[in-house]
């Protein structure tokens, strides 16, 4: 025991994350890409919004999709459809990606012909928060059946989002969810936060979903 | 258990500084961690051994030391904690504060040769 001493590390445990996530958004803005990273619980229809979106803009730029999931490859298949580049990532159990899991992915899409890359992180509202992934900005989906009380649970997220899309609000007469509630208490963690109500099945919204894309991603490639 | 993947993040630092300072063995490895992060300390020692296990953390001793989460107000200038207090200043009941400490999660050192 004598030879063993004391060595102060004293760091953040994010650090190293944080410094490869800063590298790769570095990459991603030289070589073009904008890359969102889209959180949100399981079932919150993340692949069906994605679908709505890429074929709202399949025409105007080249799209590329990394899924993560701990297993299979439905999410892969359904955005397939869409003519969509697509790569299925499985975290093995983990449940969350960081920027080196992002980087493999990205390498896998190639991403020097991509304009939009969309990374499909694995549904939770928990750890993903946690790390970050390199993405150019985040995005959260919350649907109204999970209900309005979500930013109380899990205020981390809430807070690191640029943007929080509000789904499935085409049914929300079936539910007791009070919007103006979820937006005031979403604007106090996070007062610069966008948020849209959207219906991935009947398209409300989207336009505007898809119009802040379009101008987020001009604003990264310009 | 979201523990589980922030404590190989930790591993894998701590792998790096062992590396880089040419250690052969650790014997303790010392985490702060804020009351207000979200971490909790029972799940992270419970996850450390299968986190841990065939890497140079092996067998390693892990202790934590809770940092307080502390606020200063802004209206009395009184330094309180703001759990116990639930968000309020003890003093003046404001809710009028500046964090000072308890979001933290380090990786305070390591005993080793």
């Amino acid at each position: 025991m004598s030879n063993f001493k004391v060595l102060e590390i004293k760091q953040n445990v994010f650090e190293n994350n944080n410094r490869l996530a800063d590298s790769l958004r570095k990459d991603l803005k030289k070589d073009k890409t904008f890359l969102l990273n889209l959180m949100s619980s399981p079932g919150s229809g993340k692949t069906t919004t994605l679908t709505k979106t890429i074929n709202s803009l399949k025409d105007e730029m080249n799209i590329g999709v990394i899924e993560a999931d701990i297993d299979s490859s439905v999410d892969a298949n359904t955005i397939f459809q869409t003519g969509a580049k697509v790569i299925q990532l499985h975290t093995g159990g983990m449940c969350h990606l960081d920027a080196g899991m992002t980087k493999q992915g990205l390498i896998g899409l190639g991403t020097k012909e991509i304009d939009f890359a969309i990374l499909e992180n694995v549904g939770n509202l928990v750890c993903p928060a946690e790390f970050d992934t390199g993405a150019s900005k985040n995005a959260m989906i919350l649907s109204v059946p999970e209900g309005d009380d979500k930013p109380l649970k899990y205020p981390l997220m809430f807070s690191i989002v640029d943007v929080l899309l509000i789904n499935k609000i085409d049914v929300i007469e079936h539910f007791d969810f009070d919007l103006e509630a979820v937006k005031e208490r979403a604007m106090k963690l996070n007062p610069n936060i966008k948020i849209i109500p959207i219906s991935a099945r009947t398209g409300e919204g989207i336009d505007e979903w898809v119009d802040w894309i379009r101008t987020e991603v001009k604003k990264w490639n310009s | 258990m979201h523990e589980l993947g922030v404590v190989i993040e930790v591993v894998k630092t701590v792998e790096k500084f062992a590396a880089a300072n040419h250690l052969v063995k650790i014997d303790t490895l010392v985490l702060q961690i804020g009351e207000l992060s979200s971490m909790i300390p029972r799940y992270i020692k419970e996850c450390y051994p299968a986190a841990v296990d065939g890497t140079i953390l092996q067998d390693t001793e892990l202790k934590i030391e809770i940092i307080p989460g502390n606020a200063i107000c802004k209206d009395c200038n009184k330094v309180f904690n703001i759990i116990k207090n639930n968000g309020k200043c003890p003093c003046c009941k404001s809710k009028n504060w500046d964090l000072l400490s308890g979001k933290e999660f380090f990786i305070k050192e390591i005993v080793a040769c």
